[in-house]
């Protein structure tokens, strides 16, 4: 037998699943900034050790954030792993971390709130946000 | 400390220190991502913030963002010198005039409002209670919000302050929704100017790193002093330093830096 649920349940299930998205992207905020900052931290370290100085003194020159990520891995894949591959992955992080929220929410929106209305905006602000990621 | 965002004491530090307009611009709003998006996790994991008004207002603060940096990258420093100067003037005569008559309670919304389902509830720890809301005139607070957009990617700043104002005055939403969910919105639209700079070649690591770190810690220690402080002891200080960055920036930008 299939039971019917009420209305009251409905609304009971639908803000059960809001609540656990407001976790989900909390968590998604707060642990992108502390893994953005602990990077940072441990290659500004990585550089004291190596150079006795804190001091970090390079360019990025003019480029997207796609770019600035492959350019990093690239070095590193070739063995040139520096204190700046850390320091260059929590920028990289910390740009993400807005990133992945919005592309999480789509997610959520579509698959398991299933609102039609703000997978669309949601989308559209993912769009427009990876658009501007790939600007040069 | 103040609920200010960082940017608009940062920026005109910056330049004080010799860095050029445009970088302290972009190093700003970068790090305006860190502390926006620290702030709001906690927020959005105490349902305080709306995702909803959230994600719609965010597809005009983005655009917004984009349009901004593009102006700041184009302008020469003497125009955002003198509109610096007027945001932060702007700023000060907000501060001392006081927070805004209370929010009057949206008792019915329009059915633009309505069809985007901006409405909710949050516990307020405060009063003991859940309490309940409706927002309003989303039609006429999407455009607000790509104008908000405009000056936090023309400034390098969060724009919080513009943002809560079009929240609570054209939207309706109570002041603690308002804000929180105003932090969210910030960090996206960061994002959006921060990507601009990036890809002009103005984000500089050397500087980033300890601009980052610094703001970062500065809102933490803020946070913790402010609750040995008075109101009125930070409202004086933060009075004295915005008219005197204020001005500085103006006379910077009129007499031609």
């Amino acid at each position: 037998m299939v039971e019917s649920k009420t209305p009251a349940q409905v609304e009971a299930v639908r803000e059960t699943r809001q609540f656990e998205m407001d976790t989900l992207v909390g968590y998604i905020l707060q642990d992108g900034v502390l893994l953005s900052l602990g990077l940072i931290i441990a290659g500004l370290f990585w550089r004291w050790f190596r150079t006795g100085t804190l001091t970090v003194d390079y360019q990025i020159t003019g480029m997207n954030l796609f770019e600035f990520v492959t350019a990093e891995v690239r070095l590193a894949v070739h063995g040139a792993v520096e204190p700046r591959l850390l320091i260059n992955l929590g920028i990289a992080v910390l740009m993400f971390t807005p990133f992945i929220r919005v592309a999480a929410s789509v997610v959520y929106f579509f698959a398991v709130l299933k609102n039609w209305k703000y997978t669309l905006f949601t989308s559209v602000v993912l769009i427009v946000l990876t658009y501007s990621l790939f600007l040069r | 400390m103040s609920g200010m965002g960082g940017g608009v004491i940062l920026i005109p530090a910056l330049t004080l220190l010799g860095v050029d307009i445009k970088h302290a611009i972009a190093i700003s709003i970068l790090s305006v991502i860190a502390t926006s998006s620290g702030s709001a996790s906690a927020y959005v994991r105490d349902h305080i913030t709306n995702l909803k008004v959230g994600m719609f207002l965010e597809m005009f603060t983005i655009v917004g963002a984009l349009v901004g940096a593009r102006i700041t990258l184009a302008s020469s420093p003497r125009p955002l010198y003198i509109i610096f100067g007027l945001v932060l003037l702007g700023s000060w005569i907000a501060l001392l005039m006081g927070k805004h008559s209370a929010l009057v309670e949206v008792k019915k919304q329009d059915a633009f409002t309505r069809w985007l389902e901006l409405e909710g509830s949050y516990p307020d720890q405060a009063l003991g209670e859940t309490i309940s809301y409706k927002a309003r005139l989303a039609h006429l607070g999407a455009p607000a919000m790509f104008g908000a957009g405009i000056i936090a990617g023309l400034l390098g700043i969060g724009a919080g302050a513009v943002k809560v104002l079009i929240h609570d005055l054209v939207m309706g939403l109570p002041p603690k929704v308002s804000t929180t969910t105003s932090n969210l919105i910030i960090g996206v639209t960061a994002l959006a100017g921060t990507s601009v700079y990036l890809a002009a070649g103005l984000i500089n690591p050397g500087l980033a790193v300890p601009v980052i770190l610094g703001v970062v810690t500065g809102a933490f220690i803020g946070t913790r002093v402010l609750v040995r402080l008075t109101n009125k002891a930070v409202r004086i200080f933060f009075l004295v330093i915005l008219l005197i960055l204020a001005v500085q920036m103006l006379a910077r930008g009129l007499r031609g830096i």
